[in-house]
């Protein structure tokens, strides 16, 4: 009696998560127009100045992305623990954490990748100067995949905490702010012509970092919360 | 033969749960072998779902020594042995029962020469295996659930209330799985505070006292 392998596990866990994530599509809208509704409501605020919205388009965009990760970041495991499905997958044959990091790919595949294809129509609206559009998508395919981890890390600490979407946001304040910083730093830099690799290969280094960690703080953070 | 052979699959020694200091039940010792079925009784409170919950691997026990197979428990070595099925059903609403079956399957691994088309006919929702698991009833969602013991490979059942919501076809139903696995060389642990109409000879019962 063996268990399945990993590979088969994985696209398993994977497969059944984009699958809900595909039925509950509404709730996937909602980050996207929120992410819309903000930058559209920008130039209406500050008006139709070019030079400035030029300024801050960069800073906007990724602003409001992040954001709206955030709103959707609460729901990462709480129907799983809601219906049991943690304590199955706790209990199944399979390392947790491995599982636990296809969970947070399939979340990230699910809200930011949607958020980072209208990234580019929202930076344009706010007349991003076109040189610097790479470099705003590089920060984004960065920093959002970090935020889903470092995000995963917090909801698993606040699982079965009622009332938790409010700690959520306040612990992750500090842990968002060097991503902002580096994020935004890249794209000022290319929109002033200079090099702008060095803050994003910062951002791959702690993506990396948080992709072999954040796992395994999940896993045992999410035992914890069952073990009561 | 060696020693592992014949030491009972699960043996529990002066084993107890404290939650806030307090014993959720008293120190329970008891041993479970291949081939037998256990009743858990007591009353609303006693401890029941807890003391599944320990074994299962989800709670540590405070006190007392949990043996698999004549060894410590670990959870690495049980982890594919022990099928799990509580109050909540690990059954995702929004996916029919074949697709919740595939996930279970996929993770849990299945038993040779089992198909979850078959496995869906015998539990009763054939012509139901498409539809999403929301739309299905209480009992209906609980007979889903139910699908998963007949179709992972497991050794040892833990039901927490595998009766509840169920039809008087269920409750036989739930009669025949247990039986069948008891026979075939597996055994269980099933909490109930209701009648259980087991056929397969007198089962050992634990008495749980808060």
């Amino acid at each position: 009696m063996s268990a399945p392998p990993l590979p088969q596990a994985c696209s398993a866990m994977l497969r059944r998560d984009l699958t809900l994530a595909w039925r509950r599509r509404g709730d996937l809208a909602m980050p996207v127009l929120y992410a819309v509704i903000v930058a559209v409501l920008f130039p209406f605020a500050l008006g139709p100045d070019l030079a400035l919205l030029q300024r801050i388009a960069g800073g906007v965009v990724l602003v409001t992305v992040l954001l709206a990760m955030l709103l959707a970041l609460d729901a990462m495991f709480a129907s799983d623990i809601e219906d049991g499905s943690l304590e199955q997958l706790v209990l199944s044959p399979q390392p947790l954490a491995l599982m636990l990091g296809m969970k947070i790919l399939a979340h990230w595949l699910a809200t930011a990748l949607p958020l980072i294809v209208i990234a580019p129509l929202l930076a344009g609206m706010l007349h991003l100067p076109p040189a610097a559009m790479p470099a705003l998508l590089l920060a984004l395919l960065f920093a959002t995949p970090l935020l889903s981890l470092l995000g995963a890390v917090l909801v698993a600490l606040t699982a079965g905490t009622r009332r938790s979407g409010m700690l959520l946001a306040l612990m992750l304040l500090p842990l968002c702010v060097p991503v902002v910083i580096f994020a935004a730093g890249a794209v000022a830099a290319a929109q002033q012509g200079l090099p702008w690799l060095a803050p994003i290969a910062w951002l791959a280094a702690a993506l990396i970092l948080c992709v072999v960690l954040a796992p395994l703080a999940c896993a045992a953070a999410l035992r914890i919360a069952l073990d009561s | 033969m060696t020693a592992a052979a014949t030491a009972p699959l699960l043996e529990a020694h002066r084993l107890s749960f404290h939650r806030q200091d307090e014993p959720v039940f008293a120190p329970l010792d008891f041993r479970v072998h291949e081939g037998e079925l256990v009743l858990v009784e007591g009353d609303n409170g006693s401890g029941k779902t807890t003391l599944l919950r320990l074994l299962a691997g989800l709670l540590h026990a405070s006190e007392g020594r949990l043996q698999w197979r004549g060894e410590p428990w670990r959870r690495d070595v049980c982890a594919g042995e022990i099928l799990f099925l509580g109050h909540h059903l690990g059954q995702k609403l929004e996916l029919s029962p074949r697709e919740n079956l595939a996930f279970a399957a996929g993770l849990h691994g299945r038993r040779d020469g089992v198909s979850p088309a078959a496995v869906l006919e015998e539990v009763g929702l054939a012509g139901y295996e498409d539809e999403p698991v929301r739309r299905l009833s209480a009992g209906q969602k609980k007979r889903a659930a139910l699908a998963r013991l007949l179709l992972q490979p497991a050794v040892l059942w833990l039901l927490d209330e595998p009766y509840a919501n169920l039809d008087r076809h269920g409750i036989a139903l739930v009669n025949r799985l247990l039986e069948r696995h008891v026979a075939g060389g597996g055994a269980a642990l099933v909490s109930s505070h209701g009648a259980v109409g087991f056929h397969g000879g007198e089962p050992q019962r634990i008495r749980m006292h808060a």
